[in-house]
């Protein structure tokens, strides 16, 4: 491209850019920046008189093992989360691409983001009224099988369903919006020409709506690794995730040196398992 | 060095303060409350009678936790006329700066304080009332009475592997870890052994169904069936009888973890001649006698105690002076302390 | 139309019912629970209409409602506005410093929200900005605006460049080519944006509670600062009549208007 149209593209691009990222600069970077700051004190700087600059809140991440440990817990957690969404959200995203037509794919399609317009905090206590022993689904699966009953309630696998259901629709409308636009004829071109449905979906469907995908992970992924109120809620003692530590310094204690640090040490990993992830995402294309 | 810079900073930023709060500029009519939730001074029939009574209107704000009312006093200075204060923060947050001195001489009802609360060397230093007296209680054990009979007595129940997968207590590695030095005969507030109190909060762990957090989750977690021992505010447990749940509340033989908490003046507030009005009025047995009846917890006042009918439940928890010696009132902790109790909390739940 | 299709279009339909029901489920057990007598949401249910009595009479909590209704719609126009516009500039140019941007959509969505929302306080406080309606906003905004971009942005992956470029050829103006040819091939991308941005304002805690004035509480504000004491089902009656009245806007809306992307 010419050097003068792409000066006239930076201007355009610097116009279209400026709004949001200066929104996101007064109200989250330089607010974050402070915190950044903090993080690397020896303690708040309202409450204590002697405070001084010092590495030790990162180096406290390597000395106690509780930190990397509730970590990777907290990791694999978003991992599961994240590949169950997928699991569930992507051919429900297909059938609602390919399958479904007109006024009723519209309708779908609000219908699946409204329950995220309720609370959250509502929405994690009438899971608890769902899945605990007495509860919604211990009553209907015993009238069906006496003798059976469950409780979900105070597991891993509740912290596992309540992150699923908060999560689920971001997976949905963005594997929705790439499936969506991909063009009909070729893939009936491939189906005339007698491919199966597996290579259909490994070979077309999946390479071409793989960033739509990969966008509704990404944005599962990451808030769920630093998530503690559903954790806490309905893991009941196994609710013990990094999220509550983070939390901890903030609420138990007063050391918000240490849970800035801890942040931005989760923020580090989460970035640098997404730039690892990027590579693969562009070759699979 | 530091210290200048930080007088620096403090300036800088209480000039920022001023004017960025000129849009917050309240009538003079107008007094600001920070408390928790539902906790007695936003009572409706409250505030309209104090209305009333001086034409003063009453707003409130809320915390969530004592370490963020404290957030909240030093970043919004002049926000504030009243704030809650449990007194084991009132020295820390004099020690900041963040309240001033109680002038009591036109607080008619200040006379009338118990003087183990009223005069509580945590509030009153040196003679000087930095918090006055409102309510105390005590978190002890709250036991589903259809299910546990003969009423416990001691803090071993907690331990009893009659009730395993039935118990819980609050998510708060300070107050677990004061129960357990109660249960180990320790001084909950001087806790010489603490490695024996971490092995004794992790037998615990395999008892505990799940952690309780807030009044609502202990009063569906309950009412649910999925613990039948635990823990419990006796201001909550009262709420709860009230409502129509089969809690019994007991203080064991071993103690129980007491709190007293004050109402104080911010040193920014703007309006203190209200703000004393509203607290004397808000430690008035008119008022106490009320707020009692819709669940309350036990008032600093002898006289509101006094006032209230025999079946009132802090009352008749209260009522013999043997149990209220078993409780033992929270002192202050040094940051470091907490900072030790939390992660020994957290070592414990992340073993299990 | 063979057979195997026709099944599998009954197979499809059946999955996307299973996942709308477990999408539903919470929702369905709120709305139960606000008609059922007991106040700790315990069975078995005894039907009452109590709840939405007691809330007709709770101005606070009605009040508290409007008032996160219009700051979410505040939120959603301001973020989708701006957040389209900045996925067009990352997807149509190429600059130095592109990717830096996209990583910095990442902080906001993988700090915690207590986090973010102590750090804004405290900055707000240093620089003058204070608490109220349009610190709540600045911040709403601030939170939804990744959430905008990254759904547009994927929405745009699947969009060719050459069709710009052929509008283009054809005499059309950046404005004409974005408003006739970009947008509308983006409008169920930029429709889930809004969507998402509004869930996000309207179920927004941290924020509103450290940087609304005292007094002017917001719904998810009043509902977690009253969980210390106790919810009451007028919270579920509240949460159900909100997601009625918004489940009537949208299929009326859904009827009139078309963003679903049909081609």
């Amino acid at each position: 491209m010419a050097q003068a149209t792409s000066r006239r593209d930076a201007l355009r691009a610097g116009v279209l850019l400026a709004p949001a990222y200066l929104w996101l600069t007064v109200a989250v970077f330089l607010p974050l920046s402070a915190m950044l700051f903090f993080s690397f004190l020896s303690a708040a700087p309202f409450t204590s008189a002697n405070w001084h600059v010092t590495g030790l809140n990162y180096a406290e991440f390597l000395t106690r093992s509780i930190y990397p440990d509730l970590l990777g817990r907290s990791l694999l957690l978003a991992a599961i989360v994240t590949l169950a969404c997928v699991l569930i959200g992507y051919p429900c995203a297909y059938v609602l691409a390919r399958q479904v037509k007109g006024r009723a794919r519209e309708a779908l399609f609000l219908l699946i983001i409204l329950p995220f317009w309720s609370n959250s905090l509502v929405r994690i206590f009438s899971w608890a009224i769902v899945l605990r022993g007495n509860g919604i689904i211990d009553h209907t699966l015993g009238a069906l099988l006496p003798f059976v009953s469950v409780n979900l309630m105070f597991s891993y696998t509740a912290v596992v369903i309540g992150l699923v259901h908060s999560y689920l629709p971001y997976v949905i409308l963005t594997s929705y919006l790439a499936l969506q636009a991909i063009d009909e004829s070729i893939l009936e071109a491939a189906r005339s020409l007698g491919a199966p449905f597996r290579t259909i979906l490994f070979r077309l469907l999946l390479p071409l709506s793989l960033q739509g995908l990969a966008a509704g992970a990404v944005l599962i992924f990451v808030p769920v690794a630093g998530s503690f109120m559903e954790p806490r809620i309905l893991g009941g003692k196994h609710g013990i995730f990094y999220g509550t530590l983070i939390e901890d310094q903030f609420v138990a204690t007063f050391n918000w040196p240490l849970g800035a640090a801890l942040s931005f040490i989760l923020l580090a990993v989460v970035l640098v398992i997404l730039a690892a992830a990027s590579p693969i995402l562009k070759r699979a294309r | 060095m530091n210290r200048i810079n930080r007088r620096v900073l403090l300036g800088a930023m209480s000039a920022a303060v001023l004017a960025g709060s000129a849009g917050l500029a309240m009538a003079a009519g107008e007094i600001r409350v920070l408390n928790w939730q539902g906790y007695g001074t936003d009572e409706a029939f409250a505030t309209e009678a104090f209305e009333k009574k001086t034409g003063v209107k009453v707003v409130h704000d809320y915390f969530t936790s004592e370490q963020e009312m404290l957030t909240k006093l030093r970043t919004n200075p002049g926000a504030y006329d009243v704030v809650l204060i449990n007194s084991a923060f009132t020295g820390q947050a004099k020690a900041e700066g963040l309240i001033a001195k109680i002038d009591t001489s036109d607080m008619p009802n200040v006379k009338d304080l118990a003087p183990s609360m009223g005069q509580n060397p945590d509030l009153v230093p040196g003679g000087d009332v930095y918090g006055v007296a409102w309510t105390w209680g005590a978190t002890a054990l709250a036991v589903n009475k259809d299910k546990v009979t003969p009423l416990p007595t001691s803090l071993a129940l907690l331990w009893d592997p009659q009730y395993a997968g039935k118990v819980s207590i609050r998510d708060d590695g300070v107050e677990a870890i004061q129960f357990a030095a109660l249960a180990l005969g320790q001084d909950m507030n001087d806790i010489k052994d603490l490695e024996a109190v971490k092995a004794k909060l992790k037998a615990l762990m395999p008892q505990i169904k799940t952690f309780w957090s807030s009044e609502n989750d202990w009063n569906q977690f309950f009412s649910a069936g999925d613990f039948t021992v635990s823990t419990f505010w006796s201001g909550g447990a009262g709420r709860s009888i009230t409502k129509g749940l089969p809690v019994a509340f007991v203080v064991p033989q071993e103690g129980a973890v007491g709190w007293l908490d004050s109402l104080a003046i911010p040193a920014t507030s703007k309006n203190q001649d209200a703000a004393r009005a509203f607290i004397n009025w808000m430690i008035d047995p008119e008022f106490y006698v009320q707020w009692a009846a819709k669940g309350a917890p036990s008032s600093a006042n002898a006289k509101a105690n006094a006032a209230l009918p025999d079946s009132d439940f802090n009352k008749q928890a209260f009522a013999d002076p043997a149990v209220v010696a078993r409780v033992h009132f929270m002192k202050p902790l040094s940051d470091e302390t907490r900072k030790a109790y939390t992660e020994l909390w957290q070592d414990v739940k992340t073993a299990q | 139309m063979s057979q195997p299709r026709g099944i599998s279009r009954v197979l499809g339909r059946g999955y996307v019912g299973l996942v709308l029901f477990f999408l539903y489920a919470p929702i369905l057990v709120m709305a139960l629970m606000s008609f059922n007598a007991s106040e700790f949401y315990a069975f078995p249910l005894s039907f009452t209409l109590d709840w939405y009595r007691r809330l007709w009479g709770n101005a606070g909590i009605v009040a508290s409602a409007w008032r996160s209704l219009w700051i979410a719609v505040a939120t959603t126009a301001i973020a989708t506005v701006l957040g389209t516009a900045a996925a067009l500039a990352l997807f149509r140019y190429e600059f130095r410093g592109k990717r830096l941007l996209q990583a910095l959509l990442f902080p906001p969505i993988a700090i915690p929200w207590l986090i973010i929302g102590t750090a804004m306080l405290i900055f707000f406080f240093w620089v003058g900005i204070g608490r109220g309606t349009p610190a709540v906003i600045l911040g709403h905004v601030a939170l939804a605006l990744p959430y905008v971009i990254v759904v547009v942005a994927a929405r745009l992956q699947t969009f060719d460049p050459q069709l710009e470029e052929a509008a283009r050829s054809l005499g059309a103006g950046q404005w004409v080519v974005t408003r006739d040819v970009t947008l509308p091939w983006i409008a169920s991308g930029v429709v889930a944006g809004a969507l998402f941005a509004f869930a996000v304002s309207f179920d927004q805690f941290v924020v509103s509670y450290f940087l609304a004035q005292p007094g002017d509480a917001t719904l998810p504000v009043v509902i977690y600062t009253a969980i210390r004491k106790g919810f009451t089902p007028e919270i579920n009656a509240i949460s159900t009549i909100i997601i009625a009245v918004s489940m009537a806007v949208m299929l009326a809306a859904s009827r009139f208007f078309k963003f679903g992307g049909e081609r």
